[in-house]
């Protein structure tokens, strides 16, 4: 008897809460939504906030979901589980992984408008045969960001090419023994995956549903010969990146340029405010004299998920954050990132150079510039293992002293076996 | 059974006699059990055995692409021993165990050595000091493991770190700390440093619990106290030695936050370096929960077997000590 009350309980319980989920959930009867956004990008709930205001309509709620590995598991599991957000911030680099784990919605139809709000190499980082699965929100198109002071006083020229950069490299270790040029340690596959596709590689490629793998293709090999070449003659280090002792030797003007992209200013200026105004930006060095396009590191694009039962009023928050004025102004101003629609990248040529570089005035004006020669980059449903398999095989290759280019074709042979093994058809097995 | 049986005769005295006081009696300690082990119960298999039984689960299914190209969907589907054939197969898995291997051996024995050697020198009666020395080696247990691993991995760090600084100043150079054989060691001594006293409280309170008089009648027959040590003490705490050896054991296999932690500091340590890692890796990173989940089956296997061997070894060396 006592069991049947609690049993009638809990149901009743159930039944009420799913009554009162069905409220909420059916408020787009009378007009009203609400949207779940995850992100971890700074400042984000001003943005928010702003719509908010302008939108009564259609209200977002956002969620810190942590930076981008931490966010990119959670939205795979809530997928899953039918509660991911009605929104979500990507990394280019696992928006394909999260397509073929049926994450994002395809939003091609609502995009149609604001296509041409992008350059092609940044509207192509969303966009999968054709289908639209992401608005761009930030770009990392790839620039040096040097000590522009210890450079003049060595009398060392800012590297135009990879030669140059090897010169120039020689001629700090001259100057003085205690300093490098720069550190490119094996975690940081972003620099090693931009270079190559810099030169010409392409890591995955994707044509009529079939992958073709390019990790270790000629282009690749020699991109990892030309780094162990500056490694082994000493003439770059190999150690990670803002660790206590990599901060230290910024502070004390022996680490002296940092391969990344535009962000990089804002990392450093964290870590080494005291250095503000030794620093520049150039273009990132070239591998044919002449050239100017260069690929990405970093940045994210807003989705749309499957999950959402208002995936048009989402686009349109997504469309509002990213493509409209009022929202770059803000991805700009407001959270401190390079805005991916260009649009926003000119409105950034008004805008102070960075804390780091005030004296380099032309700060936007370059930045754009790098930008509009920025090359297409596709990324691969596995980026997450080719990252963890390449960073693992370089440490071991630095520690055995065998050839780089080794750890690139296992990472490549990884790659290829996990997709094979998934269900992927990979045309260069 | 007895309930089915029991009502004819129980039930025929009447109402209010002794007997039906007996029969409360005799019912009540049959449902009591059963109703104060219930919470213990519960608990147990909501938090033990059906997560154990769902990971068991999914170590046998993944995730497999449906369709082709970026069109394609990966989708939940049976795999039989798929999984368990790439952990027994994988290459880094197994370098990441011969890794904890070389680690258990140094971190081991040595946490148990230094637990027993201040546990006796703390119950030798000249000691002085005992209260504030049992704290002293006591508190570095109550550090997080996380921040000791911080705080030595900026002790190990070539430019941070004090003892490079003095080897420096004396035309040594830097210690190798962060660099391949050494770091065995570096991370051995992190976990040393937590574990010694908590081990050494154990074996200490089991030296506390030995009759005094054994004591006396060995000064009486002129024992030293590195005599009465080795004779008396040490075969006295063997079940405390066993408790903390199995706890050490298991705790070397569970080896993850140190290694983590100093990830970022040396290329040296790889993201599947130790087993539990490569499972992190899969299950939160390359989005491979099914391996991770094999994977943690295995290794909860290896480590039960490990234990059950420990213990059997030691139990049949103490019968066979019984003997002789």
């Amino acid at each position: 008897m006592r069991f049947r009350t609690l049993g009638t309980l809990g149901v009743s319980v159930i039944l009420g809460t799913a009554l009162l989920s069905g409220c909420s959930s059916s408020g787009g009867d009378t007009g009203k939504v609400t949207l779940e956004f995850w992100s971890w990008a700074p400042n984000t709930q001003k943005v928010v906030d702003a719509w908010n205001k302008a939108n009564p309509d259609i209200t977002v709620k956002y969620t810190d979901a942590g930076g981008g590995d931490d966010s990119s598991s959670k939205l795979l599991t809530a997928s899953r589980a039918g509660n991911a957000p009605d929104l979500a911030l990507v990394e280019y680099t696992t928006l394909p992984a999260m397509i073929v784990a049926d994450v994002p919605a395809d939003i091609t139809s609502y995009t149609s408008d604001i296509k041409d709000a992008f350059t092609e190499g940044t509207w192509a980082q969303t966009t999968f045969d054709g289908a639209v699965y992401g608005i761009p929100q930030d770009v990392g198109p790839m620039s040096i960001t040097y000590r522009q002071d210890i450079f003049q006083k060595f009398g060392i020229a800012v590297p135009k090419t990879w030669d140059d950069f090897k010169t120039a490299a020689e001629a700090v270790r001259t100057a003085d023994p205690q300093a490098v040029i720069a550190s490119i340690p094996p975690a940081e596959f972003g620099t090693f995956a931009g270079i190559a596709a810099q030169a010409g590689s392409k890591w995955w490629d994707v044509k009529d549903g079939k992958w073709t793998v390019g990790i270790a293709d000629e282009k690749s090999l020699e991109v990892a010969d030309y780094f162990q070449g500056l490694a082994d003659a000493g003439l770059i280090s190999t150690d990670p990146l803002l660790t206590p002792e990599y901060d230290k030797a910024l502070n004390d003007g022996t680490m002296l340029s940092w391969p990344s992209a535009l962000w990089a200013p804002g990392v450093l200026q964290s870590v080494t405010p005291d250095t503000a105004g030794s620093w520049a930006m150039a273009p990132l060095p070239q591998w044919t004299a002449g050239d100017t396009a260069v690929s990405y590191q970093g940045g994210s694009a807003v989705i749309v998920t499957k999950n959402s039962k208002h995936a048009e009023a989402a686009a349109d928050f997504a469309k509002w954050y990213n493509a409209s004025e009022e929202g770059v102004k803000m991805v700009l101003g407001t959270q401190n990132l390079y805005p991916a629609a260009t649009a926003g990248q000119d409105l950034a040529k008004e805008q102070a150079p960075p804390a780091l570089m005030p004296q380099q005035t032309d700060f936007y004006t370059q930045a754009a510039e790098i930008s509009s020669n920025t090359t297409p980059v596709t990324w691969g449903p596995n980026v997450n293992l080719a990252k963890s398999v390449l960073t693992d095989a370089l440490s071991k290759a630095i520690t055995d002293k065998t050839p780089w280019r080794d750890a690139f074709i296992a990472t490549q042979k990884a790659v290829i076996d996990d997709m094979t093994k998934n269900g992927f058809t990979v045309t260069n097995k | 059974m007895s309930l089915t049986s029991a009502p004819p005769t129980i039930a025929s005295p009447p109402p209010g006699s002794r007997r039906s006081g007996i029969r409360r009696r005799s019912t009540r300690p049959r449902f009591a059990p059963y109703l104060f082990s219930a919470p213990a119960v519960l608990l147990y298999i909501l938090f033990t055995l059906v997560p154990v039984v769902y990971t068991v689960w999914i170590s046998f299914r993944a995730y497999r692409l449906q369709g082709s190209g970026i069109g394609g969907r990966r989708v939940d589907v049976f795999a039989g021993f798929d999984n368990y054939a790439t952990v027994f197969s994988d290459s880094e898995m197994i370098a990441g165990f011969l890794r904890l291997l070389v680690y258990g051996l140094i971190a081991v024995p040595l946490t148990l050595g230094l637990a027993l050697l201040f546990a006796l020198l703390l119950d030798v009666p000249a000691a002085r000091a005992k209260r504030f020395s049992r704290t002293a080696i006591f508190i570095p247990y109550a550090v997080p493991g996380i921040i000791a691993a911080l705080m030595w991995g900026f002790m190990y760090l070539p430019s941070t770190s004090p003892f490079s600084y003095i080897t420096r100043a004396l035309g040594f150079g830097t210690i190798p700390f962060l660099e391949s054989p050494g770091l065995f060691g570096s991370l051995a001594n992190i976990a040393i440093w937590g574990g010694v006293g908590f081990n050494m409280i154990i074996i200490y309170t089991s030296l506390r619990s030995i009759p005094v008089e054994l004591y006396e009648s060995a000064r009486l027959d002129g024992a030293t106290e590195t005599q009465m040590a080795f004779l008396i003490k040490i075969p006295l705490t063997r079940p405390a030695l066993i408790l903390t050896g199995v706890f050490s054991l298991i705790g070397a296999l569970q080896l993850y936050a140190e290694p983590t932690t100093l990830k970022p500091l040396t290329s040296q340590i790889t993201q599947t370096w130790a087993p539990l890692m490569t499972i992190y890796r899969d299950a939160f990173i390359t989005d491979n929960l099914p391996a991770a989940a094999a994977s943690s089956t295995v290794l909860a296997l290896g480590t039960l077997a490990v234990s059950a061997v420990v213990l059997w070894l030691s139990s049949s060396r103490r019968k066979a000590g019984a003997r002789s």
